[in-house]
């Protein structure tokens, strides 16, 4: 989740009132938010991407003043009419159909804020953007371009001076050399043409979604901000525009609309949206009883603007509130405005009778028999190495599982057996006094057809010197008869784990598992010099 | 009797009592024991101070050739005395004896005169007399008679004697070992004379203030424990337990709990697909219409079938537990399922990549947040959390979401537990489910782990048999 950095001065200064630490530090959690790391001068939090307002310090400020009561209701965003034009030619509906945009003026850029800013642009394309896939932001000098600008694609010779650069690249060098074109170059691949935003004078302001000019990088000096997006989906772009156009307010600024139009798009409104709250429906979800304009006052200082009429509430919703969906949402924002320390926990009503699921009891039982037959329990994960799964056990890899792009190459196969593991938990334990009598229970995965089926299986290993086929035998016999009361055979059969001679396959009526004494060669895989003799069944079927 | 002796001290206290000065090899023979185990018990009285060791040298004695020869054949002055005994007249000429005695001519005549058995005259040798045997023929015989092994000289005794078979040129030979003798003492032979007169009644008493060899006892892991101690808590508040696969497609695992098709959540860095496999049936027609409709709606893009049918190893066990509400829309419900989930993590003390999650839903239709907050209490109670709190937090199929904070005496800090919140009704409507659902859940592992006093989750699943077998299992 990403982490957003809040100073304790600057926190003080935009929240407008003097809060102790302590006070800021322990309200952090009520507006939804996970402390990673608190030092004297700042605290790191965590915020879920569905508050993508949350991604600088300016919006966390702004819910802290809603439940702290400094400042409730919905911050309103006051743009003014400016005269400045994106025209959109239609050569971009295939690639990358929309832009959206806001000019914000008269305002100052110290570091921090930049810096917040910078993390904010990271945040949201990662977030909201899905990776730049569905938005991406530039965000400009204003002073340093000329409108209008147009929207439009152009061949991928097309040169500029890329941010951080200090030469024009063509848009194919950009992709083949500059980092970020190669990290997002598969976003534009698949068109002959790349996005471009140009100004009135023909300068290259941004190459969307990959990367900016250097021409209009915004700096400590920076007063005039343009902030353009560009999207897949239209109503994706507003979004994100409007988050950061409260940001940008908050920061100081002023905002001016930029025009847009031609191919679909048009100058957005950002404005809030209406939703209609049934006050009934709140207290039901809730499981409290509080007045209409308790909940009036609860949604305000959750930062909406809201109204009793009757037994309903009127809501607005900031258009920067993109999480808010239905009424849930609404109730939710009444209980955090409530709250949430001040529910008082209730047990619902209930005469239901608990059940443990037959697949439970039936493992139940099975761990009492093996651990009376003096074997004690392991646990394995199912995922597991090709190595151990595999190689070191010489087994039919032909319908091996595998997980695509695991993290780690000791977990990216699905067990189909659980036996290999026990031989490598033995290995794992050669300091450990002997005998070593281990088993396990768990689920295998097994590829038929390009089906995939999941039994649960059972299976033991005894190890030390005197070990015999006869042995687990025995424990095999004992332990089918006492769990089930089933009598099994064992037909000589070869296996690739066990001694030729001392290998069988399990028959109760149908097969149901193999049963040996372990190869030197396949025990010495595992660093054991100890004998081993185990036996893996399928218990599904069997209950 | 203040000691008690085990069966091996108490038949070596026996036979030194009967004859001291013996040596391991002579303890073996009388008592019948094995040489260790009589090495072993002269130890163990050693320590007791029953008994005390000498260390020391012998030396043994044993024929040369010559001596070999000499007793098969005689002493040459034996042979000389035979030789004369045999001639008419009892005498013959000095060149006569020395052609039938050959290189043992002048031994034995300087032998036997000094035995004073001959006289010689005018070079011829007259026989006087003789003994039956000699001193040196007797020591002879006795070093003969334990041929090949040899003797001690102390056996032997006749030092003078011994000198002077030393002197022939290759009649014995002589080596010095080193010993060891057993020897009571003076409180041994104490104990040695009660061992003789109680051990009857003793003999099964044993040492039951030392140490008795460790056994393990067969067990159920812990993780288990917890497992199913979590489960009694569940069926104990009236919950039914589900099962389900592991393996789910992403329609269940994703799409029917409103997490859009491009939610970084679904990428494969977080979650395992499973290479080239799909499910064929996910649902029915209805609950694919449906869920697909209200991701158009909601989420604004162009939802895909194909995308829900990938297998993927379940993130959560909320896939069975919303298949079963979609598959029997009950009014009312308590279920709960356990079982193992998959995140593609780095694996570390903090993340596996596959970890055990139980998960509770309640569905009627006077629920509320509150309620859900009380069973959350409830279920931490049982397991002995008294101090909970509950901050707000973000699901993407729950509205409102909570989580809860546990106190943890042990780490003196609050620990985050269970997540939970109500099934949103983009959620809940697409399946037909009419009444709200509480839901809520978490890892066990983290349960675990504050009951064991682990910081390692890994340690869970290391089956490392020294903490396997000696964990206490009431905890």
């Amino acid at each position: 989740m990403p982490v957003v950095t809040l100073y304790f001065d600057r926190i003080t200064s935009i929240l407008g009132k003097k809060i102790s630490k302590e006070k800021i530090v322990s309200t952090l959690p009520f507006i939804g938010l996970d402390i990673e790391e608190e030092t004297k001068n700042y605290v790191n939090v965590e915020y879920s991407p569905n508050r993508p307002d949350y991604s600088t310090d300016y919006g966390i400020v702004s819910s802290l003043q809603g439940l702290l009561g400094i400042k409730t209701g919905m911050p309103k965003l006051k743009i003014k009419k400016g005269k400045d034009a994106i025209i959109v030619n239609p050569s971009v509906r295939k690639i990358r159909p929309f832009v959206t945009a806001i000019a914000a003026k008269n305002g100052k850029l110290d570091d921090e804020t930049i810096q917040q800013i910078i993390v904010m642009q990271e945040d949201l394309h990662n977030g909201i953007g899905r990776r730049r896939k569905k938005t991406s932001i530039g965000i400009h000098d204003l002073d340093k371009i000329s409108f209008p600008l147009t929207y439009t694609t152009t061949s991928k010779n097309h040169k500029f001076i890329p941010l951080e650069s200090s030469q024009e690249m063509t848009i194919n060098e950009i992709l083949k050399k500059d980092e970020t074109g190669i990290k997002y170059g598969h976003l534009v691949k698949n068109s002959e043409k790349a996005p471009v935003i140009l100004d009135s004078n023909g300068h290259t302001i941004s190459f969307p979604p990959i990367i900016n000019s250097e021409r209009t990088k915004i700096s400590k000096n920076t007063k005039n901000i343009l902030v353009e997006i560009t999207a897949i989906e239209k109503n994706a772009a507003e979004d994100t525009l409007a988050v950061i156009a409260n940001i940008l307010q908050d920061a100081g600024f002023e905002l001016f609309s930029i025009k847009i139009s031609g191919a679909n798009n048009s100058t957005p409104l950002l404005k809030p949206r209406i939703m209609i709250l049934d006050t009934e429906l709140v207290n039901k979800i809730l499981g409290i009883k509080i007045s209409i304009s308790k909940m009036v006052s609860a949604l305000r200082k959750s930062r909406l603007d809201a109204q009793g009429k009757g037994k309903k509430i009127v809501c607005t919703i900031p258009r920067y509130r993109t999480d808010i969906f239905g009424p849930m949402d609404l109730i939710e924002e009444v209980a955090l405005g409530y709250g949430i320390e001040n529910f008082e926990p209730t047990i619902p009503e209930s005469i239901s009778v608990g059940q443990k699921n037959k697949v439970t009891t039936t493992l139940d039982s099975i761990n009492s028999v093996m651990i009376g037959l003096g074997y004690s329990e392991v646990m394995n994960l199912g995922l597991v190495s090709h190595r151990v799964l595999y190689d070191y056990t010489k087994r039919d890899a032909s319908k091996i599982i595998s997980v695509s792009d695991s993290k780690s190459q000791e977990h990216n196969i699905l067990r189909d057996a659980i036996l290999p593991g026990l031989i490598d938990t033995l290995s794992r334990n050669i300091h450990e006094p002997y005998p070593q009598m281990l088993f396990e229970t768990g689920t295998v995965f097994l590829k038929n057809n390009d089906e995939i089926k999941e039994e649960i299986h059972l299976a033991c290993v005894s190890a030390h010197n005197d070990v015999s086929f006869t042995e687990i035998k025995s424990v095999l016999q004992s332990f089918l008869k006492t769990t089930f009361g089933l009598e099994c055979k064992t037909i000589t059969s070869s296996n690739s784990m066990f001694i030729e001679g001392r290998s069988a396959d399990i028959f109760v009526n149908n097969k149901i598992g193999e049963i040996g004494e372990f190869l030197p060669e396949i025990t010495g895989n595992f660093k054991l010099r100890v004998p081993i003799a185990g036996f893996e069944i399928r218990l599904t079927g069997l209950y | 009797m203040s000691q008690v002796l085990h069966p091996i001290e108490q038949k070596l206290l026996k036979s030194l009592l009967e004859k001291q000065n013996l040596t391991p090899e002579d303890l073996c023979e009388k008592t019948q024991l094995s040489i260790d185990q009589v090495r072993r018990g002269i130890e163990w009285l050693k320590f007791k101070e029953l008994v005390q060791v000498n260390e020391s040298e012998k030396n043994f004695v044993a024929l040369g050739k010559m001596g070999n020869e000499a007793f098969e054949k005689g002493l040459p002055e034996r042979q000389l005395v035979n030789y004369l005994k045999s001639i008419d007249g009892f005498s013959c000429e000095m060149s006569q004896a020395k052609g039938q005695l050959k290189n043992e001519f002048s031994p034995a005549i300087a032998n036997a005169k000094k035995n004073g058995w001959i006289e010689i005259y005018e070079n011829r040798i007259l026989l006087k007399g003789y003994h039956d045997t000699t001193p040196e023929e007797r020591i002879l015989k006795l070093i003969a008679s334990k041929n090949p092994a040899v003797s001690s000289i102390d056996e032997i005794g006749d030092k003078n004697t011994l000198d002077l078979l030393k002197k022939r040129p290759e009649f014995l030979t002589f080596t010095f070992t080193k010993y060891t003798t057993v020897n009571l003492t003076e409180k041994g032979i104490e104990t040695a004379k009660n061992v003789s007169s109680v051990a009857d009644v003793l003999v099964r008493a044993i040492d039951v203030e030392s140490l008795a060899p460790t056994v393990f006892a067969a067990r159920s892991h812990p993780l288990q424990d917890v497992i199913n101690e979590v489960r009694e808590i569940f069926i104990g508040l009236g919950f039914t337990e589900i099962v389900g696969n592991q393996t789910q497609s992403s329609f269940w695992n994703f799409d029917a709990l409103f997490t859009p098709q491009d939610h970084p959540a679904r990428e494969m860095q977080d979650t395992f697909y499973l290479k080239g496999l799909h499910a064929k049936n996910i649902g029915t027609k209805n609950q694919i219409s449906n869920v697909s409709q209200v991701h158009k709606k909601g989420w604004r893009y162009n939802w895909k079938l194909e995308e829900s049918k990938r297998l993927v190893l379940r993130t959560h066990t909320t896939c069975v537990t919303i298949k079963e509400l979609a598959d029997n829309r009950p009014e009312e419900a308590r279920i709960f399922s356990i079982g193992r989930v998959f995140r593609n993590e780095k694996v570390s003390y903090k993340h596996l990549v596959e970890f055990n999650q139980v998960e509770g839903v309640v569905v009627g239709k006077n629920v509320s947040l509150r309620d859900l907050m009380g069973l959350q209490r409830e279920f931490y109670l049982k397991m002995g959390m008294k101090k909970i709190k509950f901050w707000p937090t973000f699901f993407p199929y729950t509205e409102p979401s909570l989580q809860s904070m546990v106190y943890n005496e042990k780490l003196g800090k609050w620990v985050e537990l269970f997540g939970m919140g109500i099934f949103r009704p983009e959620v809940t409507i697409p399946l037909g489910i009419k009444n709200p659902v509480l839901a809520w859940g978490g890892g066990i592992e983290r349960i675990a782990m504050l009951k064991f006093g682990l910081d390692d989750v890994r340690e869970l699943y290391n089956n490392n048999l020294g903490w396997l077998r000696n964990v206490s299992k009431c905890q």
